[in-house]
């Protein structure tokens, strides 16, 4: 929780400067019970929000009607999130890439680190040649787990993801994302669990700038990145129609699915590698990466450069696992 | 296990085609078609009531032909069933547009038979209102028996303009002119190659004597360059071939450089997936040759399920010599109406000229993401400058972005349209609420209509 709240930190200050000005928005989110264990799941929360210092609301009855006219009667209570940052990521990457101004070697996949036997690791072997660096830093998703052998740490969770036609009234009728009450009980199972659960289901509706709506979405134990199926997007659709039934009138226009990065205890992996003298690790973000990014890169960039990272990451050290390393 | 044997989706001469080989095979077979009859680009049916405007006779023959073909088997007919992909289970979807839902069929093969498309290039005013494909009006009067109303004038390039000024002509709309970037009467000798193929003569001669007939100016070597909205209606501004500019003012524009496969965001063809079904593209999805090698391909598709998913023997070698005739009747047509001047560069459009109809995107918008240093990927041109992320799901833009993209970045690898439009379903908007009610696999109940000869 402190990681978020630090993560979105960064991304008020890099509105404020005028960087993200414009791809960063604070709006509240909703979350939404509707069943007697949502109900009870949602308090709980709502106290553990209270207790960090994030400011609530609690609606029900007539004033969850006005605040949010388009939810089903269904709903039965809501806790809004005020304040809630928002990011679509391939705008954040994009604009942070501009300004650094880095050029990016694309469709260059890398095969190994180059270690010498002190650990000092010289560079990267990739198909098209050797890059050789004073530093390396590994942020390459799953793809860090073949890298450093991290198979039995990091798993692929897959996410598949909805985007409809613009239906710009009903859009406007929604002051905020909102998400079923039963995504917590999706998201409070990362931790630990990852081979009891292969398939969960979390809905979240999140109405965009363009006046589409995104909605999601699945969390599965599946590397298939490139798939969606009939049964999942049918199963989101319906959960997102019986909270939102307005948009039983909208069209799907996209369905598309991703791969988080998870990790085994659920905390990402950001730190120097142990046994290497100058590789760096910032991975396992798995569903909070557009959040973490900005703040763990930060972070790792400021450890690569010999200073002290502005924000504590001793939580997220890679050397909590044994036998993370190179396979050289 | 499965639904059926095969799928064909796509009701023109392909698809029919290909059903027809499949059932001889006896395999069981569904035709999905998005409209509400057989027919495709070619022999598009009217809808109820109207009179079918007047095709050639050979054109009705080898349409009635490939019906009573199809008869003789019992192949499932389901219109208004619009093809929305395949999923990661392998399944086929469609959107019943009649029940309003989204239903889905296992199968053994797959044949996707979806035809063509128009090319477009973009020009100045070319997404304004009033602006049309060539084709679309054709459409329209293949359906209505009526033509477009006022004055229409119609630019590009290729046959398909002559042959809708013909229809506009019997019709009793004539055309204000026909604006042609090549000119077919350039090279006696390309023309007197047209002898090689009767069937194509044919069917040129008959528009071309009807377009004559007329007084139709028919302007060879002439470009329409833009299109802007005036008092007196759509004003288009003409370059000849000598460099001189003039405009022309209508009500209606009818654009239109070309045909090419429809292959936007299919599944691509696999012949031994280890699970899924056979995927086999035929007809002008495939390769655009045309209607008479549409149905050739699409008995070639026919019969290759055929030799997969049963042992049927049943040679191709024929079909291929005919696609390899239609393949060069083809070449010649294109040379014969390759442009006089070769076309202006997409980099040299005005920066304000719409590329992405749909979201309003301009090339202007994809300068100025093409940076001199870092270079962008498809993907990322599409995400951060909102290209072929409209309802059209990038048909209309896809293909110019990335023509655009390799010019403004030479040296790089290419990029293609399909980096842009990726292979996703739904291949078109589809209902939210037909969605949540996916029909149950149900099929014994299903009502489709097997094909009879009331079709
Ligand atoms: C469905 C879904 C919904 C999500 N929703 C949210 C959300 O609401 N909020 C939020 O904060 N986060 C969300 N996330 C998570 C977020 O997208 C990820 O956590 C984030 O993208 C992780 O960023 P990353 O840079 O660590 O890794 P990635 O984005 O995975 O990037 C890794 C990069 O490394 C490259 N790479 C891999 N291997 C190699 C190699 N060998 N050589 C060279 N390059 C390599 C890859 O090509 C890739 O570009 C969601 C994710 C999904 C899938
Ligand atoms: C606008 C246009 C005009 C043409 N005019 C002429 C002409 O005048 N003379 C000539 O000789 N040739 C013409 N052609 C070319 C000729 O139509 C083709 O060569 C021939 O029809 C190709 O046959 P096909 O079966 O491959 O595709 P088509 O005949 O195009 O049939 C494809 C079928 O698939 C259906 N379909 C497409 N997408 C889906 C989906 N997602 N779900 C369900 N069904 C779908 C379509 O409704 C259509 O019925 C034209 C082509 C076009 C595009």
């Amino acid at each position: 929780m402190s990681a978020a709240l630090a993560g979105i930190e960064l991304y008020r200050k890099l509105a404020r400067d005028g960087l993200f000005a414009d791809v960063y928005q604070t709006r509240s989110s909703f979350i939404v019970a509707a069943s007697d264990a949502e109900c009870a799941l949602l308090e709980t929360h709502a106290t553990a929000l209270t207790s960090v210092g994030v400011g609530i609301e609690r609606l029900a009855g007539e004033r969850l009607r006005q605040r949010y006219p388009v939810l089903s009667p269904n709903a039965r209570l809501a806790i809004e999130v005020q304040d809630e940052g928002h990011a679509i990521g391939y705008k954040i990457v994009h604009r942070l890439l501009t300004a650094a101004g880095v050029i990016v070697e694309r469709a260059s996949t890398v095969d190994r680190l180059l270690v010498d036997h002190d650990g000092y690791v010289r560079g990267v072997a990739t198909e098209k040649g050797v890059v050789l660096a004073d530093a390396v830093i590994i942020a390459a998703g799953n793809g860090s787990a073949r890298l450093l052998g991290l198979d039995g740490v990091l798993r692929p969770r897959k996410g598949q993801l909805l985007v409809t036609e613009r239906a710009p009234a009903l859009n406007a009728a929604m002051p905020g994302a909102i998400m079923s009450g039963r995504y917590l009980l999706s998201k409070g199972s990362q931790a630990g669990d990852l081979a009891t659960r292969s398939r969960g289901f979390g809905l979240v509706i999140d109405p965009l700038g363009t006046g589409q709506f995104l909605i999601g979405g699945t969390r599965e134990d599946s590397d298939a990145g490139q798939s969606n199926d009939l049964a999942a997007v049918s199963r989101i659709l319906a959960d997102a129609v019986s909270l939102v039934p307005g948009l039983a009138g909208v069209r799907l226009l996209r369905a598309f699915a991703g791969v988080r990065t998870a990790v085994a205890d659920g905390l990402p992996l950001v730190g120097a590698l142990p046994g290497l003298r100058n590789a760096y690790l910032a991975t396992g973000f798995e569903g909070d990466g557009i959040c973490l990014g900005p703040v763990a890169g930060r972070a790792i960039a400021q450890l690569a450069c010999a200073k002290h990272p502005a924000f504590d990451i001793t939580a997220f050290d890679p050397g909590r696992f044994a036998g993370i390393g190179v396979a050289a | 296990m499965f639904d059926r044997d095969v799928i064909v989706v796509g009701g023109g001469p392909a698809g029919i085609a290909a059903a027809i080989e499949a059932a001889r095979a006896g395999l069981s077979v569904d035709i999905l078609e998005q409209r509400p009859s057989l027919g495709g680009a070619i022999y598009r049916q009217p809808i109820e009531g109207v009179a079918p405007i007047r095709q050639s006779r050979a054109a009705l023959n080898r349409y009635a032909e490939l019906m009573s073909a199809l008869t003789a088997f019992v192949v499932g007919l389901r219109h208004m069933s619009v093809f929305l992909g395949m999923d990661g289970d392998g399944l086929v979807l469609f959107e019943d547009r009649g029940a309003g839902t989204v239903k889905s069929l296992r199968a053994r093969a797959v044949v996707i038979a979806v035809g063509a498309v128009e090319t477009v290039h973009p020009r100045p005013g070319w997404q304004l209102p009033g602006v049309s494909t060539a084709g679309g009006l054709q459409v329209m009067m293949k359906e209505t028996g009526r033509p477009p109303q006022r004055r229409v004038l119609l630019a590009g390039s290729g046959p398909l303009l002559v042959a809708v000024a013909a229809q506009m002509i019997r019709l009793g709309n004539p055309p204000v002119a026909i604006v042609e970037a090549g000119d077919p009467f350039g090279s006696i000798r390309d023309g007197l190659g047209l002898l090689r193929f009767p069937g194509l003569l044919a069917d040129a001669l008959s528009y071309l004597l009807t377009v004559v007939a007329s007084r139709t100016p028919w302007q060879r070597g002439t470009t329409l360059m833009s299109i802007e909205r005036t008092r007196s209606g759509l004003e288009a501004t003409l370059k000849d071939r000598n460099g001189t500019m003039r405009t022309m003012t209508a009500d209606r524009i009818g654009l239109h450089d070309g045909i090419r496969a429809n292959d936007f965001g299919l599944h691509p063809a696999a012949i031994d997936m280890p699970c899924g079904p056979i995927v086999i593209h035929a007809g002008d999805c495939r390769e655009a040759l045309g209607a008479v090698a549409a149905a050739a391909d699409g008995a070639r598709a026919g019969r290759q399920v055929a030799r997969l998913l049963t042992a049927a023997s049943s040679s191709t070698d024929e079909i291929e010599r005919q696609l390899v005739r239609e393949r060069k009747a083809q070449a010649l047509l294109a040379q014969l109406f390759s442009p006089v001047n070769p076309p202006a560069p997409l980099s040299s459009l005005p920066r304000d000229t719409i590329l992405c109809r749909c979201e309003g995107r301009t090339a202007g918008d994809l300068h100025s993401l093409i940076g001199p240093s870092d270079v962008l990927s498809g993907r990322e041109v599409k995400h951060n400058g909102r290209f072929a992320m409209g309802a059209c799901q990038g048909r209309f833009c896809a293909t110019h972005v990335a023509a655009l993209m390799n010019e403004l970045r030479p040296g790089h690898p290419p990029v293609h349209a399909k980096d842009l439009i990726g292979q996703r379903w739904p291949l078109r908007p589809t209902s939210i609420a037909g969605l949540t009610h996916v029909a149950s696999d149900d099929i014994e109940n299903d009502q489709f209509r097997k094909v009879d000869a009331n079709l």
